[in-house]
């Protein structure tokens, strides 16, 4: 089994059922396969770089997985024939892969979703702590009368 | 005899070998290759950032999936 990552971009105007609709059915395709799903990760709407199928904007979904290769093509072919699929990259990670290595690859997904959750709650904390701008020396052009200059 | 070429050049340490946390940049991170990238989104040669060859090959891989998968744009500043 060789691990791949997939990522592919939904369109925009889909509905939050429409979009797990299509994440299970292109899991399903790797499970059925005797294939492994190490970790599925939805980014979410993002501003697309340029236009795609005259669309701004996109969702992104993050597909870790090792599977054999013709599920990969079933899967893109699934795609290519689904019209709300904008757009699919897959990339090969490693040729072979244990058992071993699924779980501790799964284990470094969950690691790094919980880092980037207690990163974002720290962001929040820090950005409610502003800065107060420290307030300039007047210069004060008067001239104290009440100072002598003694000896 | 070949005259004594006067090339100062400081030392250049590429960014990816004397960091060893990051071994390879992953094309995923955007806010990284951002770096590498010029403002109408041309990767920048590597004679400028001093990094190695290795690197700077892995480097524009990375860019080109990103700009693939639109993380990146192909050309110009139409984002902003």
């Amino acid at each position: 089994m060789r691990r791949y990552e997939t990522i592919y971009i939904l369109r925009p105007t889909l509905s939050e059922d429409e979009i797990n609709t299509i994440i299970e059915n292109s899991s399903s395709i790797i499970r059925t396969g005797n294939g492994q799903i190490i970790s599925v990760d939805k980014w979410g709407m993002r501003k697309l770089a340029y236009l795609i199928k005259k669309e701004s904007q996109g969702f992104y979904v993050y597909c870790d997985y090792a599977t054999d290769p013709a599920n990969v093509a079933e899967m893109e072919r699934k795609f290519r024939i689904d019209d709300a699929v904008m757009k699919y990259m897959t990339v090969k990670l490693a040729d072979t892969i244990t058992e071993e290595e699924i779980e501790a690859a799964r284990g470094e997904h969950e690691a790094a979703k919980v880092a980037a959750k207690a990163a974002e709650a720290a962001e929040g904390d820090n950005e409610r702590d502003s800065d107060d701008s420290d307030s300039d020396d007047s210069d004060s052009d008067e001239i104290d009368t009440d100072t002598k200059e003694d000896e | 005899m070949r005259p004594q070429k006067k090339v100062f050049q400081r030392q250049k340490v590429c960014r990816f070998c004397s960091d060893p946390e990051q071994p390879t940049v992953d094309y995923k991170d955007v806010k990284a290759l951002r770096n590498f990238v010029t403002e109408r989104g041309k990767i920048i040669p590597r004679r400028i950032y001093g990094t190695c060859a290795t690197h700077q090959r892995q480097l524009c891989e990375a860019i080109k999936r990103a700009r693939q998968i639109a993380l990146l744009p192909y050309s110009g500043s139409n984002q902003r």
